[in-house]
């Protein structure tokens, strides 16, 4: 057998396998944002979404569509991309499968810097927007410091374990932080931060997705970039340093791409655990451990999981709406359940 | 015959590193500090009572003085309350740490907590004005449920219940019931009540309160008591106690009810509030060995001081408001945490 | 001739001191075997020639070059590591594995090159595993699974080898399987191998040179010969041992030993 047809015939058909699956999921996003649009008080019929999308819709119609539902739409596909790679991420980094930025605190972290804008400029609607991500950014960025400040042991570094309890233990101190803030809040506001903190898409108008939009374009790329450098840290800290990879400064590159995804989700979503976990762990299922094939893969999936959920939440009880975050963890709570259950250690 | 002979060879490795003298003057200066910070509790407030007039509240009551009235309707249950709250969440995590050999087990951080708070949250809803007799039986109801969820998971997986997988299993549990009941809260429409509840401590607790709920706390504790030397031998491991011939599942099953009785009564009155369990039997431990018989009734009087203060310090801190208890706890439950994770890190 | 010098270092852990100080030379294109007690720094000395553990004094040399000063991925292009027990991440066939290992040489998004694909190919075949290729690495055997690990450091195509223990958790047959392996390696394709070693007869057999530790530091070293003599197997590992040649490669291996506390028990009894 020659070099250059060393990669076999199998090697070939996995890749066709994984374009086709990568394919696959991207119809059935397109498929949900359709019923997507269509769901909710007033129902769209498919010619009605059809007629209303190529301009010939009534004026209520291009309302509900292009003002609610549409920016919606799009911040659920945003949101769930940014979640996803960053889970993906920090699984990678901390060679844990149970890491995600819900679990590990960073969401609350977030969390706790868009309360404290709220509580002290309580009218939303005339908070600067574009804000919001900067502010959630640096809470998610001081949790995650702080987090691997008090995991990191001189000469041992961070075990994938102190990592998790860590953040288990960092998320629990903020929550206390945050309920005395709420008792602060006006009821009215307290309404507000409890949707907002139960992981409601609430930023449903563009100008949200305009602030978000940035964050993804940047951000994304650069993960995807890091796929080979993911792969090497996956094997090790012995094996990774081995083959040459500055251990300290990729970690860091990385650990901070995810935190602003977890971030800029953060404010505009709420806290939304789960996706995270849940969407690498079904991508690797798909195409297996190779960041390059495992990330665009979880970025669709997570966006496919939370335009599901936020259209479930949004019909489930109708005519209220159930914050997709708690959709989300209803489902995505058993599942990493599962997964503990079947994990090895 | 021989087993006994056995039994009392192993368990002497034990019984040597307990320390009985230590023990016995927790129990008693604990009771003493006891008292003496109850006085204190319900003397200091927003308005200030002298020693005195406590000591007539509540021997020579006077319905017709306001003071009397504030101690006996509003501070006298409070701080019993925060007793009787403390004295569960400590027993309850004396006997998780024990049964499981996890040094991380804590109703709260296991999601015990968050599964009375879930019932709770339904009670709320659903049936408001539900008296609390009823309450504190959904609440058990409510520990059971995620009890039995964590230790499901814990135990279907190869290598059993591992401190991370409990305390995974835990957060995970948790995130669920509390998206559950954050749902049903904005639902209806009940969020910051609970949210009040959740935080506000046992400043609502009436002696409704503790008559219902003292008879199951003090079955529970005599249960504990009774079952502290076999939790002894479990804290060994399972193949040493099945080995000096202990009945495990017997015990493990006993323990559990205990377990669920003492938490869901504690949620009932205070809210989640977690770590009391987590902090006070590490700290029993170190003070008065490994021996179950002394660390129950010690981590029982800690506790209950811990969270009579915890709950001074809360009214304390920022008067006339009151600084929510579980984030107090919290502020010294969180380091004590990342401690133990720092120094286990190898084994857990 | 050596390429990879030790010169007066001190490692250790955080607040630790392992090694005080030690220098030492690795002989170029020889298989090169640490011997020591546990906890006498042998692997403590490896880490550090692998760069995973910082010197606190002193410096290691590679082709004349402070490692310190040169770059983590140069290094990586002429000296691979292998750590005592490494585990692959889930869903990984042999193939993309042992591909990891081109990670030094490629750029971007590591698209793979005929270059490359050479070197796999290769790294493959010579390590047996060409029939297992496209199976994932998790559902091998232990021997299987540590000679994707070594076909992944010969991927990387680089002048030396560095093994921590590589026969630990395997049984006789694969330990001998793969010492044969990396004798093949040294002789076929001149690689330069540093390893520790607990097993003393697979060390005799199969090094050009050995170095024995203790606390520390060099209790001595040379070929085979020079080491395993009985004064200085009691002064590493306070033994005494009954020496003899190897029929297989005449170097002198230890027939059995006792604890040197033992014997003087036992000659006192008899006195």
């Amino acid at each position: 057998m020659t070099e250059e047809n060393y990669i076999s015939a199998y090697q070939q058909k996995k890749h066709r396998k994984n374009i086709f699956l990568i394919l696959s999921v991207f119809i059935l996003i397109i498929i949900m944002f359709m019923i997507s649009m269509s769901t909710g008080f007033i129902r769209l019929t498919p010619m009605e979404l059809i007629r209303t999308l190529f301009g010939m819709g009534t004026d209520k119609q291009n309302i509900i569509l292009f003002d609610f539902r549409l920016p919606r739409i799009v911040i659920s596909i945003l949101v769930g991309m940014a979640l996803a790679v960053s889970g993906s991420i920090l699984q990678g980094v901390s060679r844990n499968a149970l890491a995600d930025p819900g679990i590990l605190g960073i969401n609350s972290g977030a969390g706790v810097a868009v309360m404290l804008f709220i509580s002290f400029f309580p009218t939303t609607t005339a908070a600067p927007v574009f804000f919001l991500p900067i502010l959630a950014f640096i809470g998610a960025g001081t949790t995650a410091i702080l987090i691997y400040v008090l995991a990191y042991k001189r000469g041992e570094g961070i075990s994938p374990t102190r990592l998790l309890l860590t953040g288990v233990a960092v998320a629990a101190g903020i929550s206390a932080v945050m309920i005395v803030l709420t008792l602060r809040l006006s009821p009215e506001n307290y309404q507000f931060v409890a949707v907002w903190m139960a992981g409601s898409i609430w930023g449903s108008n563009w100008s949200f997705v305009l602030a978000l939009l940035p964050w993804i374009l940047i951000l994304l790329p650069i993960a995807y970039s890091k796929a080979r450098v993911l792969n090497t840290l996956n094997l090790g800290e012995i094996p990774a340093t081995g083959l040459g990879l500055a251990i300290e400064k990729e970690r860091l590159i990385l650990l901070a791409v995810a935190v602003g995804l977890a971030g800029a989700s953060v404010s505009v979503s709420g806290g939304i655990g789960f996706i995270g976990l849940i969407a690498p762990h079904l991508a690797r299922q798909l195409v297996g451990a190779k960041h390059q094939y495992l990330l665009p893969t979880a970025a669709l999936v997570g966006s496919l999981l939370l335009i599901t959920a936020d259209t479930i939440g949004r019909w489930i009880l109708e005519p209220s709406e159930v914050p997709a975050g708690i959709v989300v963890a209803v489902i995505g709570a058993p599942y990493f359940l599962y997964l503990l259950a079947k994990s090895k250690a | 015959m021989s087993d006994s002979v056995e039994e009392s060879i192993d368990l002497k490795k034990v019984y040597k590193g307990s320390r009985p003298i230590i023990a016995t003057f927790i129990l008693m200066g604990g009771t003493i500090g006891l008292l003496f910070s109850i006085g204190l509790s319900v003397s200091f407030g927003a308005a200030d009572i002298d020693f005195a007039t406590v000591w007539s509240a509540v021997f020579q009551f006077n319905p017709n003085l306001t003071t009397h009235q504030i101690i006996q309707d509003i501070r006298l249950p409070r701080v019993l309350g925060a007793g009787l709250v403390g004295v569960c969440f400590a027993v309850a995590g004396s006997i998780m740490q024990g049964m499981t050999r996890n040094p991380l087990a804590d109703s709260g951080l296991l999601g015990l907590n968050a599964g009375a708070a879930f019932m709770l949250a339904i009670c709320f809803a659903f049936f408001p004005g539900l008296p609390y007799m009823y309450i504190i039986l959904f609440s058990f109801l409510g520990a059971a449920l995620s009890a039995g969820i964590v230790y499901g998971v814990g135990s279907l997986a190869k290598g059993g219940l591992t401190p991370m997988r409990l305390v995974l299993a835990g957060a995970a549990v948790s995130a669920l019931l509390g998206a559950l009941s954050e749902g049903i809260a904005i639902y209806y429409h009940i969020g910051q009540d609970l949210a009040f509840w959740y935080a506000g401590g046992v400043s609502g607790t009436k002696w409704e309160h503790l008559k219902v709920m003292s008879p199951w706390i003090i079955a529970a504790i005599i249960g504990a008591i009774m079952l502290s030397k076999s939790i002894t031998l479990l804290s060994l491991g399972d193949e040493v106690a099945i080995g000096l011939g202990q009945r495990t599942g017997k015990i493990k099953f006993f323990g559990s009810v205990v377990v669920l009785v003492l938490a869901g009564a504690a949620v009932s009155v205070v809210g989640a509030v977690g770590f009391v369990g987590l902090i006070v039997p590490h700290l029993t431990r170190f003070l008065v060995g490994n021996d179950y018989r002394w660390i129950i009734p010690c981590s029982a009087i800690l506790g209950s001081l811990l969270v009579i203060l915890a709950d001074f310090a809360a009214r304390m801190i920022n008067p006339p408001y009151e600084t929510p208890i579980g984030a107090l706890i919290a502020l010294i439950g969180v380091p004590f945490f990342l401690y133990l994770a720092r120094k286990g890190g190898k084994e857990l | 001739m050596s390429v990879l010098t030790v010169d007066h270092i001190a490692v250790g852990y955080s607040n630790t001191v392992i090694i005080e100080e030690l220098s030492a030379a690795i002989p170029e294109k020889k298989i090169t075997t640490i011997i020591g007690p546990n906890g006498c720094g042998k692997s403590t000395l490896l880490k550090a020639v692998a760069r995973i553990l910082k010197t606190q004094k002193g410096a290691i040399f590679l082709d004349g070059r402070a490692i310190q000063q040169v770059s983590t991925k140069e290094i990586a292009k002429k000296l691979a590591i292998l750590p005592q027990s490494a585990e692959a991440p889930p869903g990984l066939t042999i193939f993309e594995l042992v591909s990891y290992g081109r990670f030094p040489h490629q750029r971007g998004f590591g698209t793979l090159k005929k270059e490359d694909l050479k070197h796999i190919h290769w790294a493959i075949e010579v390590t047996g595993l060409g029939e297992l290729r496209d199976r994932p690495v998790e559902a091998l055997s232990g021997g299987q699974r540590q000679r994707v690990w070594i076909a992944m450091a010969l991927a990387q195509d680089t002048e030396i080898l560095i093994l921590d223990e590589p026969t630990t958790y395997l049984d006789l047959a694969h330990q001998l399987d793969i010492l044969l392996l990396l004798k093949k390696l040294n002789e076929e394709e001149g690689k330069t191998i540093v390893m520790v070693l607990h097993d003393l007869n697979h060390a005799s057999r199969f090094s050009h040179y050995m170095i024995a530790m203790k606390d520390g530091e060099i209790i001595t070293e040379g070929e085979p010969k020079k080491v395993m003599k009985s004064e200085n197997l009691k002064a590493v590992f306070d033994i005494n041992a009954i020496l003899m040649t190897c029929p297989f490669s005449q170097n002198p291996i230890c027939l059995s030993y006792q604890l040197n506390k033992e014997t003087e028990c036992l000659l006192q009894t008899v006195e």
